[in-house]
């Protein structure tokens, strides 16, 4: 169960790094830094990503199954 | 990733802390494996469109250097925030 705990989270910590990157970084990779602007966003993405996480898994534990 | 992300082991008998601390490295390896996968994904596709030659551009070169050192620092960064946030859920439950 544990095992499966784990999993979950490096499933949960790859895809919010993945979303935040597409939602932040500019693809034109004109330096190798992160610049001010793409931090902050970084810092907000993932304060949004773990509300919405949080807000599913309460749904989800209170409702039961996801209405099809 | 690394350890202080699935923190609260510091209670578990000996034994169960050994397990799943091998379970942390297995996890650790193949995530590495995987993330090399889709950074390499990644950085080519931002990066690569162009197909008149065999060998790597310039400038191609010099966007996949960044794109990969841009997401590495991006992905440090997202670690300590969710490392953050998940201590601070710890502390509430």
């Amino acid at each position: 169960m544990a095992e499966t705990e784990m999993e979950y989270r490096v499933e949960l910590f790859n895809r919010l790094a993945q979303t935040c990157f597409n939602k932040c970084v500019d693809k034109r990779y004109k330096e190798s830094e992160l610049n001010m602007g793409e931090n902050s966003c970084i810092d907000r993405c993932v304060s949004k990503y773990w509300q919405v996480n949080s807000m599913i898994g309460q749904m989800l534990s209170a409702g039961g199954r996801p209405p099809m | 990733m690394d350890k202080n992300m699935l923190a609260g082991l510091e209670g578990l008998p000996e034994e169960d802390k050994a397990r799943m601390s091998s379970m942390i490295d297995h996890l650790q390896l193949r995530d590495s494996l995987r993330m090399y996968n889709s950074l390499v994904e990644r950085c080519f596709n931002d990066c690569v469109d162009n197909f008149t030659r065999k060998a790597l551009q310039k400038q191609e070169e010099t966007c996949v250097m960044r794109c990969a050192e841009k997401f590495l620092k991006h992905s440090m960064r997202v670690g300590l925030r969710f490392a953050e946030l998940n201590s601070q859920a710890a502390t509430q439950d």
